[in-house]
């Protein structure tokens, strides 16, 4: 696997952003969403649980994924 | 609590968690026919009734559990690469459990994501048995082009006999990727997931065996984790009065589920997608014809 160490900072900071965007969607209601976030309704007080949990998994896949990139160099394989 | 006491009947029940677990796994789309079989029957049954949806929860857990079962030992390898490669922060190319569990996760992100974000829209924009009954002929064209390309489909290798190994092997992160997504077309009803992956296996190269059993680990964990996000629906309001049912039902999936998996392996050692195929094209259009003169 071709190790790309320049994606960690930008792998780690998207993961943040997704967990904060899970956060968001589980802790407010649709109606205080920002209008720019998907799931926006005005006057709506549900809440996007399962906007959350795909953002959380989306999270934890850009995780993984810098994990792997501070794993040690192998040009052998093909890149993932 | 008037009505609920006949949402379902135990007979409905039995009906439908037997041909849940068939239909689940094999590749006719379950969805699809438990849309159009109440339809036929005429029972006043509808796929996004809530109630419904809870009893679903259970006849899709039971699945899960069964083919999680099935291929235990596949899945302790599976998770122990899993657990290897993060350890040691790379995917070897020689730990083909690693790998084959790895391709697993990136076939299995992107159709969950879309079923998260679109199963409740798509759902109530194909509810409908004549829908279904069209994508149902659909999936038979579907199946029968997959036949197709599996004729030109290389055997099994046999210098490997493991099949966890084969698939590894033959697939790659891009086709890894594109037969997982491919599970997203069963949100329409009458699209079968386990088709759709078949297909997609056999497209990337696999046999028609190793296609079939990528299938069943694939739709593992996707069935698994949609019953069990949905648990808390079956468990509160949603599923009063068809608890006892969606117990029977579950029963009768396991069993069905269990039977489907044990055969659909030895049919995919020598056999074909076409009689699928056919089944669907032929049921489709006779049920499409059906809904649209009635």
């Amino acid at each position: 696997m071709t190790k790309r160490r320049n994606l960690i900072l930008p792998a780690i900071v998207l993961a943040v952003v997704f967990f904060a965007l899970a956060v968001l969607y589980w802790a407010e209601p649709a109606h205080s969403l920002p209008s720019l976030i998907p799931g926006h309704e005005a006057g709506s007080n549900h809440h996007h649980v399962k906007h959350g949990i795909a953002a959380f998994v989306l999270s934890l896949g850009c995780l993984v994924f810098a994990w792997f990139q501070t794993g040690p160099s192998n040009t052998e394989g093909r890149p993932a | 609590m008037i009505v609920v006491a006949s949402l379902i009947t135990y007979f409905q029940a039995i009906v439908l968690g037997l041909l849940q677990g068939f239909s689940e796994l094999f590749p006719i789309s379950s969805l699809g026919h438990s849309v159009i079989i109440p339809g036929l029957l005429g029972w006043d049954i509808h796929q996004n009734d809530n109630f419904f949806l809870a009893f679903l929860v259970a006849t899709h857990l039971a699945t899960a559990l069964v083919l999680l079962g099935f291929f235990w030992h596949d899945w302790v390898r599976i998770v122990r690469g899993l657990m290897r490669s993060l350890q040691l922060r790379e995917i070897k190319d020689e730990d083909k459990d690693a790998k084959l569990g790895w391709m697993l996760v990136v076939g299995t992100i992107p159709a969950g994501l879309i079923g998260l974000l679109l199963e409740h829209p798509l759902r109530h924009l194909f509810a409908s048995p004549t829908s279904a009954a069209f994508f149902l002929m659909l999936n038979g064209f579907m199946l029968y082009g997959a036949e197709l390309l599996r004729r030109r489909a290389p055997g099994p290798d046999e210098l490997e006999p493991d099949p966890d190994a084969r698939i590894a092997r033959r697939l790659n992160w891009r086709s890894a990727l594109g037969v997982g997504t491919a599970q997203a077309l069963a949100l329409i009803p009458g699209f079968s997931r386990s088709g759709a992956t078949m297909g997609g296996g056999l497209l990337a190269g696999l046999s028609n065996e190793d296609a079939a059993r990528y299938a069943f680990l694939l739709a593992t964990p996707i069935i698994g984790a949609a019953a069990v996000l949905k648990i808390p629906d079956l468990l509160g309001p949603d599923g009063d009065g068809v608890r006892g049912q969606a117990l029977v039902a579950s029963l009768c999936a396991a069993l069905t589920a269990y039977i489907a998996v044990r055969f659909l392996m030895r049919f995919f050692h020598t056999n074909r997608l076409t009689p699928f195929a056919v089944y669907c094209a032929i049921a489709g259009f006779t049920s499409f014809t059906y809904f649209i003169a009635t």
